[in-house]
């Protein structure tokens, strides 16, 4: 298991590498490099060519690489052009409201998405099953942005349900230790806190959550139908075991390893999705900033997240293929 | 268990039902015999066998008959739309009966089917010209997804199977690449891109486009290599034809089902990205032009007055979306035994 993960983590160093690569030339390929976003149009020739010595742009670019690599490597993404701050105290400063509106998104998905994909697969041709797959289709195809504007109108400005916007509620006080509200609020027993900021991340984590949900449900259900149909079930059902005991022995753990694959892939892609439902219940994570960043063309920003959210998400990969080989023995094996 | 006994039953029955239906067979009879000729044009029968199979099989299910009514319906208004559009979709002809900060908008009417939008301008017309761009939009973004997916997931596939150890390198490298690009979510790599080059539709399509690349060449790569494991392949080589050859005229065609089942769910996908990125600005910046994405965006202000100048271009967008997947499902489900139960 060890040599397993060893193998594993030795293998992110290309893919980590090769991506810094891939930025670095992205970089250069800019029309219009940071030059023209830091000055104003009218700069003279001569302004933008002392510019571009003093950020180290008229180096080979095998240098300029090392350089970046090495500060990258360093931790130093650069200063954001909007905050003047660095980068990666950016980063890390809206971290944790991203991080709790994604496992809010994920949670919700999960607990949803998973017996429902069971129960839609187990009672296959019903309604149930006809509503589980048609409300998969619908919530893949509907734009999350205009999920989240109709949630935001229909519960929070017409019926009052919840907060629209933010975190908490502004005039609510709280001690900051972690940065995340929720475990915060917990840990100096604000209950207040607590249940202000788990309403705030209600309506966005449902728009959040509706591709995940209908993709863990699509893939449930075809997982368990697969599954049901094989010879093995057949098999076990014949020899008279218990039903739970085929179905959760049997048919669950079987079906869930694809699906523990998709929830993976689907946790990294929710840091992109909340680019579109934290701009629009002005949550003030990861996403928001990113869009800011878009408006305003703050490349050490752009560059800067997407590097960490690529490298959080080959991470998350990492995980997903250790517990496929603790799901999965046969994986091990190779 | 009721689960078990289920495969058995259904395969007389499909067949039952082909043959009470003989209303359709002069039809059907006919659409076989152009599947039969287009399926002639392979080198060899195998890969056509499949198709026609596949779509003889679409042709029963329900989901695929939706999803193809809807594909259809959406291009011929996208082809036809300057002659369907009654009015101008920027002229604001009834500037003068809209005034947004009062609440006041017009609804459906004689005049104008879908009433009218924020600056007075007729709400059919624009749904339909948009419907023109959204269509472009999706297109494009999926050919170049599709062609440099392809291209670059044809080379390792085919360096794979038969360039020996030195193909294998080749492989490994593309590979490589190929997994970078999607260590990056598609959407942040979209808005990456989008806010990299600047915002216009041109840059919509590079970008959705750009972000579909790694999984059509994942595709590709993957269902050529699983052919060159075949028999036809060894007995190609046996008999001494060239290595380009095999690769293209003998693993390729058998090797783009799913790439083609992905074309079709990637159609869907990328008007949602596109119209994703239009709603954070880096879409056309000419909002008076009428493009699904940027309406949908525009008319979000709107949303608790008027609610179905929002409604029109969102509801455009999920039914286009919805039809090119469940062409695509129907397609993959009808191309691939293991789903077929």
């Amino acid at each position: 298991m060890l040599r397993f993960i060893v193998r594993r983590l030795l293998q992110l160093i290309p893919t980590l590498g090769g991506l810094s690569i891939l930025l670095f030339v992205w970089l250069q390929r800019l029309p219009g490099g940071p030059e023209y976003a830091l000055l104003p149009d009218d700069a003279t020739a001569e302004q933008r060519a002392a510019l571009r010595r003093s950020l180290g742009l008229d180096e080979p670019l095998a240098v300029q690489y090392l350089t970046f690599l090495r500060r990258i490597v360093q931790g130093d993404l650069g200063t954001s052009l909007q905050t003047s701050r660095p980068v990666l105290d950016e980063f890390f400063l809206r971290f944790p409201a991203t991080f709790e509106l994604a496992v809010t998104a994920m949670l919700i998905a999960v607990t949803l998405g998973l017996p429902l994909g069971y129960l839609a697969a187990r009672k296959r041709g019903t309604v149930l099953d006809f509503a589980a797959v048609g409300g998969s289709l619908l919530g893949i195809c509907t734009p999350v942005f205009f999920l989240a504007f109709i949630l935001k109108v229909v519960f929070a400005e017409n019926l009052g349900l919840f907060p629209s916007a933010f975190r908490l509620s502004p005039g609510l006080s709280r001690t900051d230790i972690t940065g995340f509200v929720v475990l915060d609020g917990l840990m100096t027993r604000e209950w207040d806190v607590v249940t202000d900021a788990l309403a705030h991340l209600v309506l966005p984590g449902l728009a959040l959550a509706s591709i995940p949900l209908a993709v863990i449900t699509r893939m449930t259900r075809a997982s368990v139908l697969e599954v049901m149909g094989e010879d093995y079930v057949r098999t076990a059902n014949a020899k008279g075991l218990h039903r739970t005991t085929v179905r959760t022995r049997h048919v669950l753990r079987n079906a869930l390893l694809p699906v523990v694959t998709a929830v993976g892939l689907l946790a990294g892609s929710l840091f992109a999705g909340a680019v579109l439902t934290e701009s629009v219940f002005a949550f003030p994570g990861i996403g928001s900033f990113v869009y800011a960043a878009t408006q305003t063309r703050d490349y050490p920003v752009l560059t800067g997240f997407i590097l960490l959210i690529a490298t959080m998400y080959v991470f998350i990969n990492l995980l997903v293929d250790i517990s496929y080989s603790l799901l999965d023995p046969r994986v091990r094996a190779q | 268990m009721p689960t078990t006994p289920s495969p058995n039953p259904a395969e007389p029955g499909t067949t039952g039902t082909e043959e009470k239906v003989p209303f359709h067979q002069r039809k059907a009879a006919k659409v076989d015999r152009l599947a039969e000729l287009m399926g002639d044009r392979g080198d060899d029968g195998h890969g056509a066998g499949i198709w026609r199979e596949a779509f003889q099989r679409m042709r029963r299910s329900p989901m695929a008959i939706t999803g193809a009514v809807i594909v259809a319906l959406f291009v011929l208004i996208a082809l036809f739309s300057p002659l369907i559009a009654p009015y101008s979709p920027t002229s604001q002809a009834w500037g003068n009966e809209v005034f947004p900060n009062r609440n006041e908008f017009v609804g459906p009417r004689g005049e104008n089917w879908m009433g009218l939008d924020h600056l007075g301008r007729d709400m059919f017309s624009r749904m339909v010209i948009g419907a023109r761009q959204t269509l472009l939009v999706g297109v494009v973004a999926t050919l170049v997804g599709f062609l440099f997916g392809a291209v670059l997931g044809g080379t390792a596939g085919a360096c794979s199977v038969l360039g020996g150890r030195w193909g294998r390198q080749v492989d490994n490298v593309v590979m490589r690449i190929i997994d970078m690009m999607l260590a990056m979510p598609t959407l942040l790599l979209a808005v990456t891109v989008a806010a990299l080059v600047g915002p216009s539709l041109t840059t919509v399509m590079i970008a959705v486009g750009i972000a579909q690349i790694p999984i059509f060449a994942r595709l590709l790569r993957g269902a050529m290599i699983s052919q060159g494991n075949r028999e036809y392949v060894l007995a190609a080589q046996a008999l001494g034809v060239r290595k380009r050859k095999i690769a293209l005229t003998h693993i390729l065609p058998n090797s783009m089902g799913p790439v083609i089942v992905q074309s079709t769910l990637t159609l869907a996908t990328a008007i949602i990205d596109a119209a994703a990125l239009s709603y954070l600005g880096l879409g056309n910046p000419d909002a008076s032009f009428p493009e699904w994405g940027t309406m949908l965006s525009e008319a979000q202000r709107f949303l608790s007055s008027a609610p179905s100048l929002a409604v029109y271009p969102a509801l455009g967008i999920i039914i286009t979306a919805l039809g090119f997947t469940l062409l695509g499902e129907a397609l993959r489900e009808a191309l691939d035994p293991k789903l077929r139960k």
